[in-house]
């Protein structure tokens, strides 16, 4: 699978630098990304299903449910943090890069308008090789520390576009976990970069 | 939003309608979906105008930007998990 994903993207870069982007194909598949993730999204649900018992299990992590989602903002935050002190960009909008929590679109939209279209295309990029990074780091977390970590690098992205790698390997009570977590950080990015870049 | 409430269709579908001896096939076709999702997003990536030159210029700071966060995060979740839930599920072993 990592290696398919690896080609995947070869590919995609590819055929999007020799402007292969107009073919029909290549357009349709581009121009229908939210339709591809819904379809996912079902046949994620149906894997969810399928698999018994699991929401009750999930019932019983109680208050520790936020343990993970935390650790993802507080983790991604003191980086952003570290990363603005290496590079010598201001904290607060070090800080707010990294609130993007793998989101490129919303994060290099929304720090674009913020500090301007460099920052912005800063956020685009750090946030999409994040996304990048958790698909191929997900099957070596999982090996060598345990499945629930796998989440940490997948950030807001863990409930739709990196949920597949965390299906195939990990367990299903971190599938839902995982789903859990997508939805928090993604409630919490916009209010996350907005007070990084406010209040830092 | 609307991605839960997809997703939760597809867990009443998979829970009620969906035969067992379809998940492979089910399988495959997320593999499939994952696939057209990373190839349209190396698109978007390689058709963005200044896209060499970003890489060149913004590269560096762009990994330190993922590449730090990302770590630290696993760094402080694993623990986390190591206390707060694997811990539940030993004592849950034990229990049993």
């Amino acid at each position: 699978m990592v290696y398919l994903a690896v080609i995947a993207l070869l590919g995609g870069i590819v055929c999007g630098m020799a402007g292969l982007d107009n073919i029909l194909l290549i357009k349709m598949i581009t121009s229908n990304k939210d339709l591809i993730l819904y379809i996912l999204m079902f046949l994620v649900g149906i894997s969810i299903g399928l698999n018994r018992g699991i929401v009750s299990k999930i019932k019983e992590y109680h208050i520790k449910i936020f343990v993970i989602p935390a650790g993802i903002i507080v983790g991604s935050l003191a980086g952003g943090i570290v990363s603005g002190l290496i590079t010598g960009l201001p904290l607060n909008q070090s800080a707010a890069t990294a609130a993007g929590l793998g989101w490129y679109s919303l994060s290099g939209v929304a720090i674009g308008n913020l500090a301007g279209a460099q920052a912005g295309s800063i956020a685009f990029l750090s946030n999409l090789l994040r996304e990048i990074f958790s698909f191929f780091s997900i099957p070596w977390i999982s090996k060598k520390l345990n499945c629930y970590t796998c989440i940490a690098p997948a950030g807001a992205t863990s409930e739709d576009t990196t949920l597949p790698m965390m299906i195939r390997y990990t367990n299903g009570e971190t599938v839902v976990l995982s789903v859990f977590n997508g939805v928090i950080c993604s409630a919490a990015v916009p209010f996350l970069i907005s007070f990084c870049f406010n209040f830092l | 939003m609307d991605v839960i409430i997809v997703m939760c269709l597809g867990v009443l579908t998979g829970k009620f309608f969906f035969p067992l001896k379809w998940k492979r096939i089910n399988e495959l076709l997320q593999t499939i979906c994952t696939l057209l999702l990373i190839f349209s997003m190396g698109v978007l990536l390689g058709s963005r105008e200044n896209f060499l030159q970003e890489i060149t210029t913004l590269g560096f700071q762009s990994i330190l930007f993922f590449l730090i966060p990302s770590v630290f995060s696993v760094i402080i979740v694993y623990p986390l998990t190591r206390i707060f839930l694997d811990s539940r599920k030993k004592g849950k072993k034990e229990g049993d």
